[in-house]
């Protein structure tokens, strides 16, 4: 085991090199560095000779490239991800400030493509091309292809403006309530944005469990478990489920960066005080050291996250930490 | 290839064709579109507006009609950008092996690392606006899933028996490629492309929603959502049936991609 995990973190850090020099480069593409000095005559995408020169001092972008990329190095090694351009505070004060609210939002969203998907996923897999199975495969094949900013103001439109049961946007009331009517507040705030993140990553969890469900429930243990008299329901979800789960455990990393990219158009649309919002907001008042700071963030916990689920996948399974 | 296909392919195949035919006569319907009336702004559907008028009058009909080749094009060429860069890399990683495809599968794992939308609003803001941004912002970012599968094709191509055979009959790498590994990898490329088009379809429009997309006046579908939820409390059409279009065409192309998976796996 402990072989494994040493091996699997050794292949964990030349991705995470990777990571560092891809925002590098990222970074070389904002207007006011070299890159793109020239182009652009659109005057909204130009940036002001201030920032221009606060970059230059910033990144040492009048430095030759080996120096600016150790700079850089050591920038990210220190974890100094600068000030932010717009009111010259800390990135990572800013982006701890963002953090919880998307936290709960991704949170709960994650909650809920589990608590749905995988039920639905069984059942629909336990029996393929039955009606169950067919009705399901047609929901979630249209919230699959429904785009979430469209699903996002239906929603607003049906149950905020026409019925007038959910608020349209925003954490909280103005005032917010307090006592038991203020956490009711926060719930029916967070019920559109969490709904509308849910719906995609779970149509997607629910095929994939199915699928694995499909595959596993023609397994020679799960006709064994039949034969000695376990019940089909039994059999489905202690045989068939419990090893087409391993799988998806690796997945659960992935679902992070399709969950942050989500969260840019929901925190958008329901006005939602996250890191999905923050990194749109500095994207357009051009925050340099925001999107960068986010960026990296960004791809180093989905770094992180995907290296946690295989080594719970190795932990649930021997074969993998045993095997070549 | 159609023959194979089941009904809900055929149908999407069908939707798909119909959007191309609405996208060539769409030329007809710009005067209408960009023909501004402030006394008829934000009507609701009616006969002579179908679909409504947005804030300026303009009939939302047309505006959609008017969007379709945008959409499409910028979707189709997007994705093929994508696909180019994807089965390059991928396929390169799968067949050379060893070194190159241990580098290889790294540059794919730090690029999958990043939310697709983080990096596709940077490029799409940062680049100068026009819809070679777009089209080069969704190429570069959606890429990566087109090569872990292009990788995992050649991988699996490259042990049966037809490659090997020919390896052991001196064709030159070259060949065993062109000849023999990509005709064979055609039905899975062409599966991915019909995935990648409503991918593509569905980043734009993303980026066109969040105004970082293709600049005024071309408004793609994405491009007039934008403007709705501004009115989200008066006029819910020009919310709805934009979207309709959008979902539409997205359904279709994912629909097509799931019936050509079913067609070139199942050869009954």
């Amino acid at each position: 085991m402990i072989a494994y995990v040493l091996r699997r973190l050794a292949l964990a850090i030349p991705t995470l090199f990777g990571i560092v020099v891809l925002v590098f480069l990222l970074l070389h593409l904002a207007p006011g560095s070299p890159a793109s000095a020239v182009g652009s005559g659109e005057s909204g995408r130009r940036v002001s000779a201030a920032a221009r020169e606060e970059m230059r001092r910033l990144y040492g972008l009048d430095r030759p490239l080996p120096e600016r990329f150790a700079r850089w190095i050591g920038r990210v090694a220190r974890l100094d991800l600068g000030d932010s351009f717009v009111d010259r505070r800390p990135v990572s004060a800013r982006i701890r400030e963002a953090l919880p609210a998307t936290l709960a939002l991704n949170g709960l969203a994650l909650f809920f493509t589990l608590a749905i998907g995988i039920p639905i996923g069984v059942a629909a897999g336990g029996r393929p091309e039955g009606p169950f199975d067919r009705t399901s495969a047609i929901v979630l094949f249209a919230l699959y292809s429904m785009p979430v900013f469209w699903a996002a103001l239906l929603l607003q439109t049906l149950l905020s403006v026409k019925l007038g049961w959910l608020p349209l946007y925003g954490v909280s009331s103005d005032p917010p309530p307090t006592g038991l009517a203020g956490v009711a507040d926060r719930l029916a705030h967070l019920a559109l944005p969490v709904t509308c993140l849910t719906y995609a990553s779970l149509a997607f969890f629910a095929r994939l469990v199915r699928a694995g469900v499909v595959e596993a429930r023609s397994q020679d243990y799960v006709t064994a478990a039949l034969a000695r008299g376990v019940s089909r329901r039994g059999a489905l979800w202690r045989h068939a489920f419990r090893n087409a789960l391993l799988p998806l455990i690796t997945l659960l990393g992935l679902l992070l960066p399709g969950l942050l990219s989500g969260s840019v158009i929901v925190e958008r649309i329901f006005a939602w005080p996250g890191l999905g919002r923050l990194y749109f907001d500095s994207i357009l008042s051009r925050d340099y050291p925001v999107v960068l700071g986010l960026s990296l963030i960004g791809a180093v916990a989905t770094l992180a996250a995907t290296l946690a689920a295989d080594l719970a996948y190795a932990f649930a399974d021997p074969r993998v930490r045993e095997g070549s | 290839m159609i023959r194979r296909l089941p009904g809900s392919g055929r149908i999407a195949l069908a939707v798909v064709l119909l959007l191309w035919i609405v996208a060539a006569v769409s030329p007809f319907f710009r005067g209408r579109a960009a023909e501004i009336r402030l006394g008829e702004r934000l009507q609701p559907p009616s006969l002579v507006h179908p679909f409504g008028t947005d804030d300026l009058g303009r009939d939302l009909a047309a505006r959609v009609v008017v969007a379709t080749p945008i959409s499409l094009a910028i979707g189709l060429v997007a994705a093929a950008m994508s696909l180019a860069v994807g089965f390059g890399v991928g396929g390169a990683a799968g067949y050379l092996g060893g070194a190159a495809d241990v580098v290889l599968s790294r540059v794919i794992e730090v690029v999958l690392c990043f939310p697709v939308l983080f990096l596709l609003l940077a490029l799409a803001a940062f680049l100068p606006p026009s819809p070679a941004t777009v089209v080069l912002a969704i190429g570069l970012t959606t890429w990566p899933a087109d090569a872990r599968y292009a990788r995992a094709e050649i991988l699996k191509a490259k042990s049966l028996d037809y490659a090997r055979a020919a390896k052991a009959a001196g064709a030159t790498p070259a060949r065993i490629l062109l000849r023999h590994l990509l005709p064979n990898a055609l039905p899975p490329l062409l599966v991915s492309a019909a995935f990648g088009v409503s991918w593509a379809i569905l980043a734009e429009a993303a980026l066109s929603f969040l105004g970082v997309g293709l600049p005024a006046p071309a408004a793609s579908w994405g491009g007039i959502l934008s403007a709705a939820p501004a009115y989200i409390e008066e006029a819910w059409w020009i919310a709805l049936f934009p979207g309709l279009a959008l979902f539409a065409t997205v359904s279709a192309y994912n629909l097509l991609a799931e019936g050509l998976r079913q067609a070139t796996t199942n050869p009954e």
